[in-house]
């Protein structure tokens, strides 16, 4: 498996109405280009965990959602090889008239997941997720808690070749955070690579043989985690280093 | 995600788990449930009786009244709802579209579907009507598939060409509700289509150029033709005319093409809308 990334994506400017567009066509202004990721040259093969990391607004997230096949590059190419599971929002398909039960069902077909193997699973999930008999309940006497964990529990049954996870490993209370970590390891121990965003350079640091630094929608530097993950603390921990000394 | 009808097909799986999570929790919002979906049409049917019948005291050529006007009101609201609904759906999933990679064709075609098992409840409240009434119901009957595809390639076409649109261009549902009320006149729901033709063969236009071609300009509006198609099978008893039926398909057919184009030419655009 051999992922070539070459990408370059354009985001025009948010929400245009009528009368936007018609003082557009009017004065010949064309909206304003915001470039999130440009010029982005990138190679991962079988094998690595990439992290990602990146001052806000660097365009790690929208990175994600071109790797997951989400968005399409405006500019350039992207080839993934294998099957792209994407953990970023988790539970936002669910239809809070539905009861978990109806929901499971409902979010796994948006995920991809064939029917036979929630069928299959179904138990295991709700296990995971400990609603319990509320499993039965509509979903929106749910808790904001109860609705991640089982948007957790149904997204990760899938048994991805490239994994994506961008900054879910807050869920839930402090237990099901740590068994959802559990859950995670396990899910990338499975998958041949990873891509992972997150802001905690010792946690990529344990996790990641690669990492990607961005920078304005393209690549700072490229390399070997704990070169790039020195040079990204060094660098944004300077500020902090100032203050100090003052 | 690209949304080809290849892609669709792959996840008819998603297509039929939204459609069946739509219908399900509209059943169950409210205490009635399914029994809504034919007390609205009969509702809607003894409204317009009251108004016209009653009090205008019009429509005797067009008894039993109820009849004819749901004739007119099923197609028309499934395909006005399912523009309006589709209009909205993109927005309302907006979350999940940027979480999850699946072809948002998915979406209005879903919604069409359930607009369309809503019109099949309606559609067996009329035909209940109809033998109440003893319409001259028979074999005309088996125009109804026919109508029933043609109003499905119909909706679905409308519905693409506006739900990726109304994503970028907000106001297209704001305008919606007032295309719609402009329609429900516009189109032959409270009278009949001889009483169009009628009005212009022998009001003051009587004679002229305009008589001949306003009437069949009116006619060439598919709702029209679809409309008419219903009133011909269910309260008529007779055949719709070949020049409707080829009329009706050929235009169904290429603003279904259209809709898909344009959805095609928006999808991955919307996106960054949302």
């Amino acid at each position: 498996m051999r992922d070539v990334g070459l990408y370059y994506w354009r985001q025009t400017q948010k929400r245009t109405t009528l009368k936007d567009a018609f003082l557009n066509w009017r004065w010949g202004q064309r909206p304003k280009l915001l470039w999130a990721l440009r010029h982005l040259d990138l190679t991962c093969y079988e094998g690595q965990t990439l992290g990602i990391v990146g001052p806000n607004g660097a365009g790690k997230s929208t990175l994600c959602l071109v790797l997951s096949n989400i968005l399409t590059p405006d500019e350039g190419e992207i080839a993934v090889r294998g099957k792209v599971s994407t953990l970023v929002t988790l539970g936002s398909g669910f239809n809070p008239d539905l009861t978990g039960r109806s929901n499971i069902h409902l979010y796994a077909a948006f995920l991809g997941i064939p029917r036979r193997e929630i069928d299959r699973n179904i138990e295991a999930i709700i296990e995971f997720s400990e609603l319990g008999d509320f499993i039965d309940d509509p979903m929106r006497h749910y808790s904001s808690g109860m609705r991640a964990r089982l948007g957790f529990s149904v997204a990760t049954t899938l048994n991805p070749e490239i994994l994506v996870l961008d900054e879910v490993f807050a869920v839930g209370d402090q237990r099901f955070r740590i068994k959802s970590q559990k859950r995670i390891q396990e899910m990338m121990s499975r998958s041949r690579l990873i891509v992972i965003v997150s802001h905690s350079t010792p946690f990529l640091r344990e996790m990641c043989t690669n990492c990607l630094w961005m920078e304005n929608g393209t690549v700072r530097e490229y390399g070997e985690a704990s070169v790039i993950l020195d040079a990204y603390d060094r660098f944004m921990g300077a500020p902090r280093r100032l203050l100090d000394t003052e | 995600m690209i949304s080809t009808w290849a892609s669709l097909f792959e996840r008819r799986e998603l297509v039929r788990e939204v459609t069946l999570a739509e219908l399900r929790s509209r059943a169950n919002e409210s205490r009635f449930g399914v029994l809504w979906w034919m007390i609205d049409p009969l509702i809607m049917m003894t409204v317009y009786w009251i108004v016209i019948v009653q009090i205008f005291g019009r429509g005797e050529q067009y008894s039993p009244y109820p009849v004819f006007i749901l004739c007119g009101m099923l197609p028309f609201k499934q395909i006005m709802s399912g523009i309006t609904d589709s209009c909205k759906v993109l927005r309302a999933k907006g979350n999940l579209i940027k979480a999850v990679s699946f072809p948002t064709l998915v979406l209005p075609i879903s919604t069409v579907i359930t607009g369309f098992v809503y019109f099949l409840f309606g559609l067996a409240m009329l035909l209940a009507t109809a033998l109440l009434t003893e319409r001259p119901m028979g074999w005309t009957l088996i125009q109804l598939p026919a109508l029933m595809v043609l109003q499905i390639i119909l909706v679905t076409g409308f519905s693409l060409a506006v739900a990726a649109f109304g994503v970028i261009f907000l106001d297209l549902p704001l305008l919606m509700t007032h295309i719609q009320r402009f329609l429900f006149y516009g189109c032959p729901i409270l009278y009949g289509f001889d009483m169009v033709a009628e009005r212009f063969t022998q009001g003051s236009l009587g004679g002229t150029a305009a008589a001949e071609w306003i009437p069949t300009l009116y006619m060439a509006n598919p709702v029209a033709i679809l409309i008419t198609g219903y009133r011909e099978a269910i309260f008529y008893g007779q055949v719709m005319a070949p020049q409707h039926w080829a009329l009706l398909s050929i235009e169904a057919v290429v603003i279904f093409l259209i809709g898909y184009r344009i959805f095609q030419f928006y999808d991955q655009r919307v996106i960054k809308f949302l």
